[in-house]
């Protein structure tokens, strides 16, 4: 058992905790964060071998159901049509992440407002931009200024390269007439505080050998550590412990040997995911606690919100050059972002580029989609494919239904026996006519920028890498779990700052906005030290 | 982990990778059992809890004088084993896959350099930003919050 009592304890190292961590440090106070992995090694990385491509099937595959490693636990997704992506190491799901790194729309935070939909933010987007951009320049974020589908931003880096792949799918963009924008990317297209430039490697989503991609392995722990936060690996926290006043009083988790211990903290502060989070605080129950802690809502685990992803390829006569350069960073379009009642839905989607798979990819898809054939026929057929694709990807905004869940499951444990999450998950209405319009739009596009055959697939299957919504935020404690800056309504040392307070989910990629949502809870935190439990 | 296969498993290992992933008609590949892949797959599937079926399968063929057989029979028989064992027939085609498009000689055939993306990475040309214009005229989309 420790005997040390911190001053802050954050569990979970990726990309709310870092950048929270980071921020917290300059106070100087004891600052202790537990995460269940490890440091990641990034000349162990797929990219700095043949086998590549295939790796990305096994120890770096999306869902850590198919990936096993020690410090993943298993999610019982069998009740939902998406399944949930997500790593765990020092960075988090930042170390297989795309990096495309865009910022919500203002009308984001206010959906029922403008559209009768969702529900408010208890804050505005003027209130997060200055840590936007404070997080921007942090992860070291690429792009273009002058986007007309965004209030005006600078960026502190050049964006990415389109290459071949992207300038095509462009051209199709602006024969329709439809907006289209160089992705905002947290790669360093230039080195940057540190970071050596991109190489144009592809495979982003196994980790980045290079260290260009902005992980918060390389981007905001090394500063944090620097500025005296301490990072314990290889430890799962099993359940908050709660003092006799209700106060969280610290965590019982195990450590890299196996051993339970016990850390106690003066503020206990949550980034463990969309789905994580709920999972530890469904854990931790007690006498006064019987749902869970801070449920009086009854709200944790609730309203849990993917991005619904149709991903549709097409394939061209020209080779594309698609496995070089950034994977999922190239371009977006926010055409459909922004609602338009005659569409049929309430919202909107927006679209980004995908460049093309390997080789070993590629096989695989072709033999799932049934358009492969194995012997007689096999080396044409793939050979009319690879290098061939384009995609794009419509992500859907996902609106906040209760019945879209995490709970525990009675009978899943994780390696160290404590029960895993359970997903239960189905599409909404809005969800299915919006994918279905955002798979037909981006035919058009593929087919105006020359495509010959488009294949989609939504929603997409193994795409719940955006885990959101299962301990909203919000002003009243009988309708939010806590308030515009983290805190539990319920458990007044206690924070939540990962993607578990969205209160909706906007229609792209969300770590940008976890970050500075981070990075404002700290801000706040750190202003109202002084009378905290006043 | 499983032993390694027998030598006429093995064998029949690298007939059945000639069958699934032949020679290309350009003379440039090999079939995958002739560009030596037998081994790789053998090791590769030792710790699959779909070893002793797929060791079985292979024993059953090696039986039958797969190596030997004509052309069509080999096809029958491969199509018989997907009918009656999909699951082992899946994974030994994925193992296949992975074996094949991971080998030097096949990525260099498919007009990639045969290495590895990292250190050397790829030169992307710097983009025409002028391809935006039509975009920069356009209002603002967004709305103010």
């Amino acid at each position: 058992m420790s005997e040390e009592t911190v001053d802050v304890l954050i569990v979970g190292a990726g990309a709310s905790g870092a950048a929270f961590a980071w921020s917290l440090a300059d106070t100087h106070m004891n600052i202790l964060c537990l995460e269940q992995g490890d440091w990641m090694d990034p000349n162990r990385y797929p990219s700095a071998g043949m086998d590549w491509d295939l790796r990305a099937h096994g120890d770096f595959a999306l869902s850590p159901n198919d990936r096993k490693r020690p410090a993943d636990y298993p999610v019982n997704d069998a009740g939902s049509p998406i399944k949930a992506a997500m790593f765990n190491a020092v960075g988090g799901s930042t170390i297989t992440y795309a990096a495309h790194f865009p910022r919500f729309h203002p009308s984001d935070f206010k959906t029922r407002t403008f559209d009768g939909v969702g529900d408010d933010w208890p804050l505005d987007w003027a209130r997060l931009e200055p840590y936007y951009a404070l997080n921007e320049r942090m992860m070291g974020v690429a792009g273009l200024a002058g986007d007309p589908a965004y209030p005006p931003k600078q960026l502190p880096l050049p964006p990415v390269p389109l290459g071949r792949l992207g300038e095509t799918v462009a051209r199709g963009f602006n024969r329709l007439g439809w907006h289209w924008w160089p992705s905002d990317s947290a790669i360093a297209t230039q080195p940057y505080e540190g970071r050596a430039a991109c190489l144009n490697l592809g495979p982003c989503l196994t980790g980045c050998a290079q260290g260009a991609k902005g992980s918060t392995d390389v981007t905001y722990w090394p500063a944090a550590v620097r500025r005296g936060v301490k990072l314990r690996t290889g430890c799962r926290v099993r359940e908050i412990l709660v003092r006799d006043d209700g106060m969280a009083d610290g965590v019982v988790y195990y450590d890299a040997d196996g051993v339970e211990r016990r850390q106690r903290a003066e503020i206990v502060v949550l980034a463990c995911n969309g789905i994580g989070t709920p999972r530890l605080l469904l854990n931790s129950r007690s006498k006064r606690f019987a749902d869970g802690l801070a449920n009086r809502s009854g709200l944790v685990g609730r309203n849990l919100m993917f991005h619904p992803y149709a991903m549709v390829i097409g394939v061209f006569e020209d080779r594309l050059d698609g496995t070089q350069g950034p994977t999922g960073c190239g371009l977006m379009s926010h055409e459909f972002y922004e609602t338009d009642r005659s569409r049929g839905f309430l919202r909107g989607y927006s679209f980004e580029l995908m460049r093309g798979v390997g080789p070993v990819t590629t096989a695989l898809l072709g033999g799932q989609g049934g358009w492969l054939p194995w012997g007689a026929g096999h080396h044409a057929a793939f050979g009319a494919v690879f290098d061939h694709t384009a995609g794009l990807l419509a992500i859907c905004e996902d609106l906040p239904e209760l019945h879209n869940r995490v709970t525990l499951d009675p009978d899943l444990v994780d390696g160290h026996g404590i029960p895993a999450p359970r997903i239960e998950y189905r599409l909404g209405e809005n969800s299915t006519r919006m994918l279905e319009h955002g798979a037909a739009r981006a035919k058009q596009v593929l087919e105006a920028a020359g495509a010959k055959l488009v294949i989609s697939e939504a929603p997409m299957r193994v795409a719940g890498w955006h885990l959101m919504g299962t301990a909203r935020m919000g002003s009243h404690p009988d309708r939010s779990v806590v308030n515009d800056w983290g805190r539990c309504h319920d458990v007044r040392n206690l924070f939540i700052i990962d993607g578990s307070v969205f209160v909706t989910s906007g229609a792209v990629n969300p770590t940008n906005t976890i970050q500075a949502l981070a990075l404002h809870a700290a801000e706040t935190l750190k202003k109202n030290l002084g009378e905290l439990f006043d | 982990m499983s032993a390694p296969l027998a030598s006429d498993e093995r064998s029949t290992l690298s007939s059945v990778l000639d069958e699934l992933l032949p020679p290309r008609d350009d003379g440039r590949l090999p079939g995958a059992g002739a560009l030596g892949l037998a081994d790789g797959v053998d090791t590769a599937t030792r710790t699959s809890a779909l070893r002793p079926a797929l060791s079985a399968a292979l024993a059953s063929l090696a039986a039958h004088g797969f190596s030997t057989q004509s052309k069509s029979e080999k096809l029958a028989r491969l199509q018989a084993l997907a009918q009656d064992a999909p699951a082992v027939f899946q994974a030994l085609l994925v193992h296949a896959y992975g074996a094949y498009y991971t080998h030097p000689r096949v990525v260099e055939a498919l007009g990639l350099p045969p290495r590895p993306p990292f250190p050397k990475g790829y030169d992307v040309p710097a983009t025409d930003f002028s391809l935006l214009d039509p975009v920069r005229r356009r209002a603002k989309l967004y709305r103010e919050g």
